[in-house]
C-alpha cells in the first residue's frame, strides 16, 4: 500500500515536472526581421538563436523573416491589430518614432545602461533610435556608406581621373559619354536609388544644416535654395546624358543597374557599400577593376567633403512594449550583439556597428569603407529613414519627376515642403 | 473563304501564337543558362548546355513545400466555394422570396470591393479566431472573395434549368434538399467546373492575403515562395526564370491533360447568365 | 409550385452569406468609419471630420489615378474583348491545329501576377530586354524605346502586359459560347446564301450578346480595382504616370502610414466601381428589351 502510494506520488511528481518543463519549453519569443535567405546575415541570426536557446532551454525563438518591401506592410498590419511580435526590426529614425509615439516600443535605456551594454555599440548607431533622450532599439547590422563606385579600367581607357569637384565630375561625365559609355548607372524605378544623388547634392551644396533645419523645423525648409539647386544639378546631369536611357523604369531589385556595369556599358555607380557584397557574389571577376571615390564637392558649397550619406546602423532591433518576455528578449539581443556575432558579421562583409570591429577587418576594400565612415564628420541618414513616412513618400515621389524632367526643381522642392507642413501642422 | 481572308486569318493566328508562345520559349531557354551566359550571349541564343541545375537548386529551396501548401488551401477553399455558392445560387435562381433580388445584388456588389481595404479587418479577425499563421486561416478570405463571381456564374446557369424537372421530382415526394443534391447539382456540373477553374487560377496565384496572414516560411504558398525566391536571386535572371517556370508548371500540366474537360466545362457554364 | 419555408431558404443562403459578410462586407463600413480619422493604422485615431474627403476631391494624383483607371477600362474593353472574340472565332472550327493553338493561347492566364510582371520586366528592360533586342535584330539599331520609364508610355506598356494575360480568359468564354450555337442555324442560313460575314453579323454576334455583356462587366470591374501587375511592374511610376486608384490607396495606407486617407480612397473606389457597373448593367438590359 505504502509502496503503491509512493509510486503514485513519484509518478505524479514526475508528471508535474514533465508538464512544467514542457510548459516552460513552450515559452516562445517571436522575432520578425528582413533576414530572409537572400540576406547574407541570416546565419548570424540563426547562430545567435541557437546559442541563446542552448543557454536558455525554457525559451524558443521563432524567427520570421520577410522580404524588405513587404515587411513594412506586414509589421504595420500587425501593429494595427495590436499583435506586434516580441522582437521586431526597423531602420530606426522616422518610422521607428511613429511606433514609439503609438506606445508600441519598449524603452531600452535602462537595459542598455545595465552592465554597460551601451558601451558595446558605436554611439552614432544608437543615436538613430534615440527619441527624447531614451533608446528604443539597438543596431545589429552594418554601418552603411553610400559611395561612388567606378570601373578603374574604363577610367584608364578613357583617360580620366577621379573628380574632386563638381566641375571635374561634369568633365569626366562628358568624356565618358563621348567614349560611348553610360557615365552613371542608376535604376530609378525604386526611387530611393535616385534619392541618393539628391541627398548628396543637398549636403554638398547646403551643408548638413540644410536638411536638418528643414526636417526638424528649425527655421529650415525643403523648398530652400539647397534643395532647389540639388534638383537643378540632377536635371543638368540628365541633360548631359549622364544616366542610362530609361532610367526611371530600371529596377534596382533586379540588378538592372549592375547589369550595365557587368556588360561594360556603364562606368560609375552611386550605391550603398552593400553593392560590394552583391558584386562579389554576382560577378567577382569585375572587382579587380573596381573601386570607389567620395562624392565630389561644390566650390561654393557648404558641405564638408568628408560627409557621407549612409547609416550608422543597418537593421535595428526593438522589443515590443506588449511583449511578455521583455527580459529574455533583451537577453537574446545581447547574444546578437556579442563578440561571436560581431566576428561573423565582419566575415560576411558587414561592418557591424559594434566597438572594436576594425580588429577583425582584413579585406582591404572593407577597410577602405570603414575608414571612409570613420573619417566622416557627419553621416547623413537616408531621408526616407530619417523622415516620417508621409514626408519620406512625398520626397521619393518627386525623385522620378526630377530624373524624368516631368517636374521642375522648384515644384519638387515645394511639394515636399507642403507635405512637411501638412504633417507637422497635424501633430 | 476568299484567299485574302484566309491569309489574314493565318497571319493573325501566327502573330498571336508568337506573342503567347515566345515569352515561354524565352523563359525556358533562359532558365537553362548560367548567369554569366545570360549577360554575355544574345537573348535569342540557345543555352550552351541543356542543364537542369537551376531547376534542382530551385526545387531544393522549398518549392515542393510551397506546392503542397498551395494545393491544400486551394482545394479546401474550392470545395467550400462550390458547396456554399451553389446552395445560395439555387435559392436565388429558383425560389421566389421577397429578398431574392437584394441578396443577388448584395453578392454582386462584392465584386467591386478592393481587397486591400479588407486587410486590416481580416487580419484582426483571423487573429481573434486563432487562425493567424495557419493555412486554414487563408480559407475564409479566399472563399469570401471568390463567392460573388461564383454565385454570379452559377445563378445564371441554374436559372436556365427547366422547372419541369424539379416539379416532377417534387410530385414524386422529394424534398428540397433531395432536389438540390439529386437533380440540380448534377445538372450544373459544367458551371461548377467553370467556377472551379476560374477560382483555381486565382487562388493558386493569390499573394496579398497570404503575405499578411502567413508568416512562417513552412506555410508559404507558391506566390510567397516565388516572391522570396526572386528576392534571393536578384540579378540572376536565369534563376528567377526557373522559379517562374516552376510556379506555372503544375497548372500548365493540369491544363494540358484536362484541356478538353476545361473547355467543355466552360462551354456549358459560360454562355448563360 | 413547391413551397419552401423561410427557414430552409435561410439555411441554404447561410454559409455563403456568413463567410461573405464577415470577410468582405464588414470591412466596408469599417473603412467608411476610418475615412473620418487621421490614423496610422496603429496607435491613436484622431477624428478629422470630412477633411480626408475634401483632400480627395482636390487631390491631383487621385484624379490622375482615376483617369488612368478609365483608360484601363477603355483599353481592356476595346482591346481584350475584340481580340479575344477574333481568336475565339478562329478556334471555333475544331481541327488538330486549333486544338494545339487553344492550349498555347490559354497559357498566359495560368501565370501568377508576380510571374507575369517578372516576365514582362525582362521583356521591357530597355538595355537587355527582349523587345529592344528584337528591334535591334531587325535593323532598328538606334531605336531605343523606354517602355516603363517614359511617363507617356508606362501605362500603355503595363496595359499590354495586362491584356496579354487576360485575353485568354475572354477567349475561352467566347469560344465556349460560340460552340453552344446550334449548327442548324448556320446551315439554314447557308441555304439562304448568306456570306460568312452575314453569318457572323446576324447569327453569331446576336447570340453572343449575353456573353459579351457578362465579359464586359467582368472586365469593367476588374479594371477599376486593378492592382497587382501594375504594382509589381512600375509601382505606379514613374512619378505617378501609371498610378491606379488601388495602387494609390495601397501606397497611402501602407507606405505613408495614412490609413485614414487610404480608407477614403478605397471607399471612393468602391463607390465608383459600383455606380459604373450598375449603370452599365442597366443600360445593357434596356438595350436587350
Amino acid at each position: 500500500m505504502k509502496k503503491s502510494l509512493s509510486l503514485v506520488v513519484t509518478v505524479s511528481m514526475f508528471l508535474v515536472i514533465l508538464l512544467s518543463v514542457s510548459a516552460i519549453a513552450q515559452e516562445e519569443i517571436v522575432l520578425w526581421d528582413i533576414t530572409t535567405e537572400a540576406e547574407s546575415e541570416l546565419p548570424v541570426i540563426q547562430d545567435a538563436i541557437a546559442r541563446f536557446e542552448a543557454d536558455n532551454p525554457e525559451y524558443t525563438i521563432r524567427h520570421v523573416p520577410t522580404s524588405n518591401d513587404d515587411y513594412k506592410t506586414k509589421l504595420q498590419v500587425a501593429m494595427g491589430a495590436n499583435n506586434e511580435p516580441d522582437i521586431f526590426m526597423s531602420w530606426g529614425g522616422g518610422p521607428l518614432k511613429e511606433y514609439v509615439d503609438a506606445g508600441k516600443v519598449m524603452d531600452m535605456t535602462k537595459a542598455l545602461k545595465q552592465d554597460d551594454w551601451i558601451e558595446r555599440f558605436v554611439p552614432a548607431g544608437l543615436e538613430i533610435a534615440r527619441f527624447d533622450g531614451n533608446y528604443y532599439a539597438v543596431p545589429i547590422t552594418g554601418m552603411r556608406a553610400v559611395l561612388m563606385f567606378y570601373r578603374t579600367d574604363i577610367f584608364e581607357e578613357v583617360g580620366v581621373e577621379i573628380p574632386e569637384t563638381y566641375e571635374d565630375f561634369k568633365d569626366v561625365i562628358v568624356q565618358l559619354k563621348d567614349a560611348g559609355y553610360i557615365p552613371l548607372s542608376l535604376a530609378n524605378k525604386n526611387r530611393w536609388t535616385g534619392s541618393m544623388y539628391y541627398m548628396y547634392l543637398v549636403d554638398r551644396i547646403g551643408g548638413k544644416e540644410a536638411f536638418l533645419n528643414a526636417a526638424n523645423r528649425n527655421g529650415g525648409s525643403f523648398a530652400s535654395e539647397a534643395f532647389v539647386r540639388a534638383g537643378e544639378v540632377i536635371q543638368e546631369l540628365v541633360d548631359l546624358g549622364a544616366f542610362p536611357p530609361g532610367v526611371n523604369g530600371l529596377d534596382e531589385d533586379q540588378g538592372q543597374s549592375r547589369q550595365l556595369l557587368y556588360a561594360d556599358r556603364a562606368a560609375m555607380y552611386l550605391m550603398g557599400d552593400w553593392a560590394y557584397g552583391l558584386i562579389k557574389n554576382e560577378n567577382p571577376a569585375m572587382l579587380e577593376n573596381f573601386s570607389f571615390f567620395r562624392f565630389p564637392v561644390f566650390e561654393d558649397g557648404k558641405g564638408d567633403p568628408s560627409n557621407l550619406v549612409g547609416s550608422p546602423g543597418g537593421n535595428m532591433y526593438s522589443v515590443a512594449k506588449s511583449s511578455e518576455h521583455q527580459e529574455a528578449a533583451i537577453e537574446f539581443l545581447k547574444y546578437l550583439s556579442d563578440e561571436t556575432a560581431a566576428k561573423q558579421l565582419v566575415d560576411l562583409g558587414n561592418l557591424a556597428p559594434f566597438r572594436g570591429v576594425e580588429e577583425y577587418l582584413d579585406d582591404p576594400f572593407m577597410i577602405d569603407i570603414y575608414n571612409a565612415l570613420n573619417n566622416a564628420n557627419y553621416v547623413q541618414l537616408y531621408y526616407d529613414q530619417y523622415l516620417p513616412p508621409q514626408i519620406a513618400q512625398a520626397h521619393l515621389d518627386t525623385i522620378q519627376g526630377l530624373f524624368g524632367k516631368t517636374m521642375t526643381p522648384e515644384e519638387a522642392a515645394q511639394m515636399v515642403e507642403e507635405e512637411a507642413q501638412k504633417y507637422f501642422n497635424e501633430q | 473563304m476568299s484567299k485574302t481572308a484566309k491569309i489574314i486569318v493565318i497571319l493573325l493566328a501566327g502573330i498571336w501564337l508568337l506573342i503567347t508562345l515566345y515569352p515561354f520559349i524565352f523563359m525556358l531557354q533562359t532558365s537553362m543558362k548560367t548567369n554569366m551566359e545570360y549577360f554575355t550571349t544574345s537573348v535569342w541564343a540557345f543555352p550552351e548546355n541543356i542543364s537542369l541545375d537551376n531547376y534542382l537548386t530551385a526545387m531544393n529551396s522549398g518549392f515542393i513545400r510551397f506546392y503542397l501548401n498551395s494545393l491544400f488551401v486551394t482545394i479546401t477553399s474550392l470545395v467550400i466555394i462550390i458547396i456554399s455558392a451553389s446552395m445560395a445560387a439555387y435559392m436565388i435562381a429558383k425560389i421566389d422570396f421577397k429578398l431574392s433580388n437584394s441578396v443577388f445584388s448584395f453578392f454582386l456588389a462584392g465584386m467591386m470591393i478592393p481587397i486591400h481595404i479588407t486587410l486590416i479587418p481580416v487580419y484582426r479577425m483571423t487573429q481573434t479566431m486563432g487562425l493567424y499563421d495557419k493555412l486554414t486561416g487563408l480559407i475564409g478570405p479566399y472563399v469570401a472573395f471568390s463567392l460573388p463571381i461564383s454565385i454570379f456564374i452559377l445563378t445564371g446557369f441554374i436559372a436556365e434549368i427547366p422547372r419541369e424537372l424539379e416539379e416532377a421530382a417534387y410530385i414524386d415526394g422529394a424534398n428540397i434538399f433531395q432536389i438540390f443534391t439529386k437533380i440540380i447539382f448534377p445538372l450544373i456540373k459544367p458551371a461548377v467546373s467553370t467556377v472551379a477553374i476560374y477560382n483555381l487560377v486565382l487562388l493558386w496565384n493569390e499573394f496579398i492575403y497570404a503575405l499578411v496572414l502567413i508568416s512562417n516560411p513552412d506555410k508559404w504558398n507558391l506566390t510567397l515562395g516565388l516572391w522570396n525566391f526572386q528576392g534571393q536571386y536578384g540579378t540572376n535572371v536565369p534563376m528567377v526564370m526557373t522559379g517562374v517556370m516552376l510556379s506555372v508548371l503544375p497548372l500548365l500540366l493540369f491544363y494540358i491533360f484536362l484541356q478538353e474537360k476545361v473547355i467543355k466545362g466552360m462551354t456549358a457554364g459560360a454562355v448563360k447568365g | 409550385m413547391q413551397k419552401v419555408s423561410k427557414l430552409t431558404i435561410f439555411l441554404f443562403l447561410l454559409p455563403a452569406l456568413l463567410i461573405f459578410s464577415l470577410y468582405m462586407v464588414a470591412p466596408i463600413p469599417l473603412s467608411a468609419f476610418y475615412s473620418f480619422f487621421r490614423w496610422k493604422g496603429f496607435g491613436e485615431r484622431v477624428f478629422v471630420g470630412l477633411s480626408n474627403w475634401v483632400e480627395l476631391i482636390g487631390d491631383g494624383i487621385f484624379h490622375k489615378a482615376l483617369f488612368n483607371n478609365f483608360k484601363l477600362v477603355f483599353l481592356s474593353l476595346f482591346g481584350q474583348l475584340p481580340i479575344a472574340l477574333a481568336l475565339a472565332i478562329l478556334l471555333a472550327k475544331k481541327t488538330r491545329i486549333t486544338d494545339i493553338l487553344k492550349t498555347i493561347y490559354f497559357v498566359p492566364l495560368l501565370m501568377s501576377s508576380v510571374a507575369v510582371a517578372t516576365l514582362w520586366s525582362n521583356i521591357y528592360d530597355p538595355n537587355f530586354g527582349l523587345l529592344n533586342m528584337f528591334l535591334q535584330t531587325i535593323g532598328f539599331e538606334n531605336l531605343f524605346i523606354d517602355y516603363l520609364g517614359n511617363p507617356k508610355l508606362a501605362l500603355y506598356s503595363v496595359i499590354v502586359a495586362i491584356n496579354w494575360r487576360y485575353i485568354p480568359f475572354y477567349m475561352i468564354l467566347f469560344l465556349a459560347a460560340i460552340k453552344n450555337i446550334p449548327d442548324e442555324l448556320y446551315e439554314a442560313s447557308r441555304v439562304d446564301g448568306a456570306s460568312k460575314w452575314e453569318n457572323f453579323r446576324y447569327i453569331t454576334l446576336p447570340l453572343l450578346r449575353p456573353t459579351i455583356i457578362n465579359a464586359s462587366v467582368l472586365s469593367l470591374v476588374g479594371s477599376l480595382k486593378f492592382f497587382d501587375i501594375v504594382y509589381v511592374l512600375t509601382g505606379g511610376g514613374p512619378n505617378n504616370a501609371s498610378e491606379l486608384m488601388a495602387t494609390y490607396m495601397y501606397k497611402n495606407a501602407f507606405n505613408s502610414l495614412r490609413m485614414g486617407y487610404g480608407s477614403t480612397i478605397a471607399l471612393a473606389l468602391f463607390i465608383i466601381a459600383f455606380t459604373f457597373s450598375i449603370i452599365f448593367m442597366k443600360v445593357t438590359k434596356k438595350g436587350a428589351k
